[in-house]
């Protein structure tokens, strides 16, 4: 059987005595859309970062389709196709939409600086392809001929879609996607729960994503895993999540999952 | 409105009266006014009984004005002829009493016996009787004034004539079918005329750099010898700090090893070896290079003011070894090297006309290597790591390697530059390695707009030429760099020639698209 995208086995960080990630355990199926939600400051962007290779966990696995990553410099990481976006957009502002998807595909070009300064065939060749997929690209999230204005002259969804364009254009296997629809309104969200969808089922990548929109969450997973204080509370399909008594406790506060309970009953009495 | 119609006038006399002082200042007018003596066969070189040259001079003047005439025709496109010509004069006028104010009160001071070259090495009483045109104040500065003025208008009424007749427009149109049927003939693709144009541009512009120091004499020589081998260390530099955003402040320590592994190289004293220029101007470029490579090595995992502060020490530490008594073997201390070779060829040292070319040939190379290191998955990833390191490397960026890259081409055209530096000079020593010269570095890459190619000829020009020019001055370019940063950073953050950004996608869409009609006007 094939290994899981991603399998972290009893993950811990630490920063001085807070315990940022508590020994969890996680499994991402491949072609999945795997989602990690949790109240705020409950260690989900720490794991994050312990999978795309900006923190080395203090103890724990990291297995990309079974082979271990953690430690390893985040530019091998993303060559061995491991791609994601940020919280804070973080795209390269002074740069165009066009190059900023260029950078994207660092890893699949070959070209060095000699061959820049000669201009040899196989530079020429190289250079067109990776425009005439920066180009594609930008034509997938729907930015055509908004490619070469500076990236921070782009509007607010925009930033958002180029961030995962040029995450795409590295061919990774895996997507980290870190609250993709934070900020945006309803109809940018639903433009980007399609985007998501598409992105799994017409190039077949994995998905893993946080996100505080529920909807979002609860619409396009195929299986949430719940943190809190660094542990994982809870793990199942969106309809298991829902009924949850750790997770509403978790988000509501103690107590809270009886009285919802209640709350429940009486609106079904109601009607 | 009425004032909107004469603005332009105003502006255009304001610029172009200031830019004739400057030339005046600086003695290009006689440069400009020999060139055209040159042009007409009649040179003579100044002298108090012809009056030729002072024909040649009006004629100059008279030409600024013309060109002056011509650029507020231009703008002033939906003018009447009356509301054109009005400009025209106006700003011949204005551009005529600020010339004629300048020579009035100058030629005055003058002719009481006051020596201005103490202060500006071009204006000394020879030549100052040239621009007075050997008579008296008043007269010259009256006859700057007419000169100027009738030139605008001519200018004006050419240029107005020029856009207002039909047949102008048909055979602009002409010239533009031509040039596209050539164009494709010659299958330059989808926008010849840009291409063809860009090509005049290069000869007219190669035409000028090679005409020039044959007859702009060996002062101008030597400046602009100076600003092309800044203009290399600016380039170089740019690599480092423009493009890939590590700042480092101790560039001159990689200027300081080329000159030093030069002139050491070439030099009788104190070692002898006598090698061949070209093969020690390799040696130097290679030797700067590791030198780049080696302080990068434990340095560049350091990040903003901490690389700033190390390299800082770097460039000192190097000037302190090269004049310390520990190294006064290898170095010849603070004496420094003398009798550093000149480059020759096939026998014949170059004279300072050849090295001017020479100059200014590895300069467009230079500049055409970091244009298409700039355009290239090289440059990308450098100005990515400037933007935001940590997003660089998550993008699949080998950073360190990228940065090292950076630092060593960078180190190596500074060691290209001061062996040429050591060369022209024919002599090197530890204080033509201070501080200051990474400062100077710094500002011409700032001031010109960081990342940008052609702002660092621009920065280089403006900071290195002009206090060449006013050298008697020189004590007070630190208080004018001051003023000019500040200056720069309040109305022109970006630089003077910002770096601009290719049009990809449109590129794209150019070179693919049959289908794209261009517009015929």
């Amino acid at each position: 059987m094939k290994p899981p995208a991603i399998q972290t086995k009893n993950v811990t960080k630490r920063f001085g005595g807070l315990t940022a990630v508590d020994a969890v355990n996680l499994v991402v199926p491949e072609s999945s859309i795997s989602s990690i939600i949790g109240p705020n400051g409950a260690g989900k962007t720490t794991l994050f970062n312990c999978v795309s290779g900006f923190y080395t966990p203090e103890e724990g696995e990291i297995l990309f389709f079974g082979e271990p990553i953690q430690g390893l410099p985040t530019h091998r990481i993303c060559k061995m196709g491991i791609a994601r976006t940020y919280q804070n957009i973080r795209l390269f502002k002074e740069m165009t939409a066009v190059e900023n998807i260029l950078v994207g595909q660092h890893c699949s070009m070959t070209n060095n600086w000699a061959d820049a300064i000669f201009h040899d065939r196989r530079f020429r060749r190289e250079e067109e392809n990776a425009l005439n997929t920066a180009c594609e690209l930008l034509d997938f999230i729907g930015l055509s001929g908004l490619g070469d204005s500076l990236a921070l002259n782009l509007p607010y969804g925009a930033q958002r879609r180029l961030e995962i364009a040029r995450a795409l254009a590295s061919h990774p296997s895996l997507l980290l996607l870190d609250e993709p629809t934070a900020g945006m309104n309803p109809q940018e969200t639903e433009e980007m729960k399609a985007l998501i969808k598409n992105l799994r089922d017409q190039l077949k990548i994995t998905i893993l994503l946080i996100e505080h929109d529920m909807r979002v969450v609860m619409d396009i997973s195929d299986k949430i895993t719940v943190l809190d204080y660094g542990v994982k509370i809870a793990e199942g399909i969106p309809s298991e999540i829902q009924n949850n008594d750790k997770v509403i406790e978790a988000y509501l506060g103690p107590g809270t999952a009886k009285m919802t309970e209640k709350l429940k009953q009486k609106n079904n009495n109601y009607a | 409105m009425k004032q909107n119609k004469i603005k332009q006038g105003v502006i255009t006399g304001l610029t172009f009266g200031l830019i004739f002082i400057f030339l005046i200042l600086t003695g290009f007018t006689q440069v400009g006014s020999d060139m055209i003596g040159n042009l007409l066969g009649n040179f003579e070189k100044a002298g108090a009984e012809n009056a030729l040259p002072v024909i040649n001079l009006i004629l100059f003047t008279g030409l600024i004005g013309l060109l002056m005439g011509l650029s507020t025709s231009k703008a002033n496109l939906s003018n009447t002829w009356l509301a054109s010509l009005l400009n025209s004069i106006l700003a011949g006028l204005i551009a005529g009493l600020l010339v004629g104010a300048v020579i009035l009160v100058t030629g005055s001071f003058h002719s009481q016996g006051v020596d201005f070259r103490n202060y500006l090495p071009k204006l000394g009483s020879e030549q100052m009787n040239y621009l007075l045109h050997y008579t008296t104040p008043l007269a010259a500065g009256t006859t700057y004034l007419i000169t100027s003025t009738v030139a605008s208008l001519i200018g004006g009424a050419i240029g107005k004539a020029f856009r207002q007749q039909s047949w102008t427009a048909h055979s602009m149109t002409w010239t533009k079918n031509t040039v596209k049927n050539i164009g494709k003939k010659l299958k330059l693709g989808q926008s010849p005329q840009r291409k063809i144009i860009t090509i005049l541009g290069l000869i007219v512009a190669g035409g000028l750099l090679y005409l020039l120091p044959l007859v702009w004499g060996s002062y101008w020589n030597y400046t602009m010898g100076t600003v092309a081998i800044y203009i290399l260390l600016g380039i170089g530099l740019n690599i480092i700090v423009g493009f890939s955003g590590q700042l480092v402040l101790g560039y001159v320590a990689f200027f300081a090893t080329g000159a030093y592994t030069f002139a050491l190289l070439t030099a009788p004293q104190p070692h002898a070896i006598l090698m061949n220029v070209w093969l020690a101007v390799g040696i130097s470029v290679i030797v700067s290079t590791l030198t780049g490579l080696l302080l990068g090595l434990p340095i560049l995992n350091l990040r903003g003011d901490y690389l700033a502060i190390v390299t800082l020490g770097f460039g000192e530490i190097v000037r302190i070894l090269i004049r310390s008594d520990l190294l006064t073997f290898l170095t010849n201390g603070p004496k420094g090297v003398t009798n550093v070779v000149q480059p020759s060829w096939l026998g014949k040292v170059f004279s300072d006309v050849n090295y001017t070319h020479f100059l200014f040939l590895l300069v467009l190379i230079a500049l055409f290597i970091a244009k298409r290191l700039k355009d290239s998955r090289t440059g990308r990833s450098w100005i990515a790591i400037r933007e935001d390191q940590t997003v660089a490397q998550a993008t699949g960026i080998n950073t360190f390697k990228s940065k090292l890259l950076a630092l060593a081409l960078g180190a190596a055209l500074a060691g290209l530059a001061g062996a040429l530096f050591a060369s022209r000079n024919q002599f090197t020593g530890p204080e033509d390695f201070t501080l200051m010269v990474s400062v100077n570095v710094l500002c011409i890459v700032i001031v010109g707009g960081m990342g940008s190619l052609p702002g660092i000829v621009v920065g280089a020009m403006v900071l290195k030429g002009l206090p060449e020019i006013l050298r008697e001055l020189d004590d007070y370019r630190l208080l004018v760099f001051g003023a000019l940063l500040i200056a720069m950073m309040i109305i022109r953050p970006q630089g003077l020639w910002p770096a601009k950004k290719v049009s990809l996608e449109l590129q794209r869409k150019d070179s693919l698209g049959d289908n794209i009609q261009e517009v015929e006007p």
